[in-house]
């Protein structure tokens, strides 16, 4: 073995190591955050995508993001059924709670299946749709990761459990669904709803059945299923940001721990800089010895980092159902953070020990 | 014989402080091809700062030094790097080898900073060195797992395998038993008998001096003697 990067590593193996984590620890962040909120957003884009309503009629400040209510009278229903180019109008409760686990927030909806199947396209793909207050159906997602199936119980909320019923595709918004009527019975709504999917004879009409619905019925909240059920990182504003500053982070923090491992590295060996002049090793030589050291961290770091990632999302996601898709794009910006962060780190250290003075270098103890 | 190292007046001034040190004042010193000179003086007359002149590590405050035709002083810092790699050899009191690298991967190392790149690579010009300072069954030990002698061995078989003009040694026996000592001697002695190879020694030891070919005297930064 004549390589002195490796015969370093292998001399100074815990400090390796500790750098080596340093730098998985900064990849695994950004692949995780990155994977999570790509996963989450996609989950919701396809969950979304398959609700036809293009308008939902609500009361203001009935749905926010993480949480809702019911305070919108489902007499509502007949009169939107009135207005012209109205082709049905569907009374919905969706209910968001924090889920038993501690852990994110879970959404389950009841709706009346007959009306709200035939305007989404909606099957039940096993079993039949939920009817008594103490039944639900669930999407086959919620199967496969409650590994529940028709007949078996779910603890959905409150104390007492609901006996799955059916199952249905595609997957639309929450994945647990219950009647209209359990809804209201177990929240004490009765007659109320959180908002009432209207779905137009004409799609290009939305905007015309929209005005036509706050004229003639108005101080309500009328919007576009299009704007409400976008993706997440335009839901949730400075996502984006948010992601480039953590990207930013993950960079500095291999940076700083490559530095100071190749710094003190190289204050520990500077006699072998010294040596490594006397044999007439120019600045150049010095400079690469010392980055293909740091590469070399950086790269298994990096490497480390994709591997606690990969295991750390698929932990995640079975535990709490979280959602993780790890992209290219991201996955090549985590993997060029990581090594170059490193390689900027080891220059300063190894700019520093290239224009070290030879006579001094070698007499160091 | 061809000259193949010229020192004209060197002077050399550290400055400590705002206390300028005459380390050197006006040394002047040839050397032919072939030729073994040992340095000797009392601590602190300069020797040492004369040999790193001559090896380009330190430059002087005045004077000339030829290396094979080439100028030290003159050079800028890289290109007297670059005359070291390709003319110099070095070996020093403590060693200063690799420690975590083999006896063999020292001599690699010095091979590949000569090269320049990964190339360099003669195991047939190793394996002679090793056996000329018999060192062959050390190859794979790391220098803790050497003794004294065996170390200075490898640094002299690091110092000739890139095959310099000059090996310039800074008291090679200083951190050597006396039979220790002598296996060195002897080998610089055979180096420079059989194969021609140009030395200059610093040397407290009178037995180390009487291995060489002239004797030259230091003190207070200046030659005082120079014997045949
Ligand atoms: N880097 C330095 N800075 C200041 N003074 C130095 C330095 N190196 C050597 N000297 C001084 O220069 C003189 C010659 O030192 P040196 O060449 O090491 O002598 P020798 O090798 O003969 O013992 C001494 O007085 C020493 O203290
Ligand atoms: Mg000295």
């Amino acid at each position: 073995m004549d390589s002195i990067v490796v015969a370093n590593i292998r001399q100074r193996p815990i400090r390796a190591l500790v750098s080596m984590i340093g730098v998985a620890l900064g990849v695994s962040l950004v692949l995780l955050f990155t994977g999570l909120a790509r996963g989450m957003s996609n989950d919701v884009e396809r969950r979304s995508a398959n609700v036809r309503a293009e308008i939902m009629f609500t009361r203001p400040g009935s749905q926010e993001l993480i949480s809702s209510m019911a305070n919108l009278s489902t007499k509502y229903v007949e009169q939107l059924q009135q207005i012209e180019g109205v082709e049905a109008a569907v009374p919905m409760i969706l209910y968001v709670f924090q889920s038993g686990r501690g852990f994110g927030i879970e959404r389950v909806e009841g709706v009346d299946w007959a009306p709200f199947a035939e305007m989404n396209q909606m099957r039940i793909v096993a079993g039949r749709p939920p009817e008594a207050v103490d039944e639900v159906v669930i999407d086959q997602t919620k199967a496969r990761n409650s590994k529940t199936t028709v007949g078996g119980m779910l603890q959905v909320f409150g104390k007492q459990p609901y006996r799955v019923v059916g199952i249905y595709a595609p997957e639309s918004g929450a994945r647990v669904k219950m009647s209209l009527a359990a809804m209201q019975d177990a929240l004490e709504v009765t007659g109320k709803c959180t908002y009432i999917l209207v779905r137009c004879r004409n799609t290009d009409e939305q905007v015309e059945v929209a005005q036509r619905i706050d004229r003639q019925l108005p101080g309500n909240r009328i919007q576009f299923t299009r704007d409400v059920m976008t993706n997440i990182e335009r839901s949730i504003p400075y996502l984006g940001v948010f992601l480039r500053v953590l990207t930013g982070l993950a960079a500095v923090v291999s940076a700083l721990v490559v530095m100071l491992a190749m710094y003190t590295t190289i204050t520990e060996r500077t006699s072998e800089i010294g040596i490594l002049k006397a044999l007439g090793a120019s600045r150049r030589y010095i400079i690469v010895e010392i980055e293909k050291e740091a590469l070399l961290i950086s790269v298994i770091g990096c490497t480390l980092g994709f591997i606690v990632a990969i295991c750390a999302g698929s932990l995640i996601h079975r535990t709490y159902g979280l959602m993780f898709e790890y992209g290219w794009a991201w996955a090549i910006t985590a993997a060029l953070i990581g090594t170059l962060g490193g390689a900027l780190g080891a220059l300063y250290p190894a700019v520093r020990a290239a224009n070290l003075d030879p006579v001094t270098a070698l007499s160091y103890e | 014989m061809k000259t193949i190292l010229q020192a004209e007046n060197l002077a050399k001034i550290y400055r400590v402080g705002s206390v300028d040190v005459h380390a050197l004042r006006g040394v002047s010193l040839e050397a032919a091809e072939g030729d073994f000179v040992a340095i000797m003086g009392p601590s602190g007359c300069g020797k040492s700062t004369l040999l790193h002149l001559l090896g380009g590590l330190l430059t002087p405050s005045s004077g000339r030094i030829l290396v094979d035709g080439e100028d030290l002083a003159a050079a800028s810092d890289a290109e007297r790097t670059d005359i070291r790699r390709r003319k110099i050899g070095f070996v020093f009191q403590r060693f200063n080898l690799f420690p975590t690298l083999t006896a063999e991967g020292n001599l690699r190392l010095a091979e590949r900073i000569h090269a320049r790149s990964n190339g360099g690579d003669d195991p047939a010009r190793r394996r002679e060195v090793l056996r000329l300072l018999r060192l062959e069954d050390k190859m794979h030990h790391k220098p803790l797992e050497l003794s004294g002698g065996e170390q200075q061995r490898v640094a002299l078989a690091r110092a000739i395998v890139t095959r310099p003009a000059i090996i310039l040694a800074d008291e090679p026996t200083g951190n050597l038993d006396s039979e220790n000592s002598q296996i060195v001697l002897s080998m610089l002695r055979e180096l420079n008998e059989r194969f021609g190879q140009t030395i200059v020694m610093i040397t407290h030891n009178p037995e180390a001096a009487a291995v060489s070919r002239r004797i030259v005297h230091m003190r207070d930064g200046q030659i005082t003697k120079s014997d045949r």
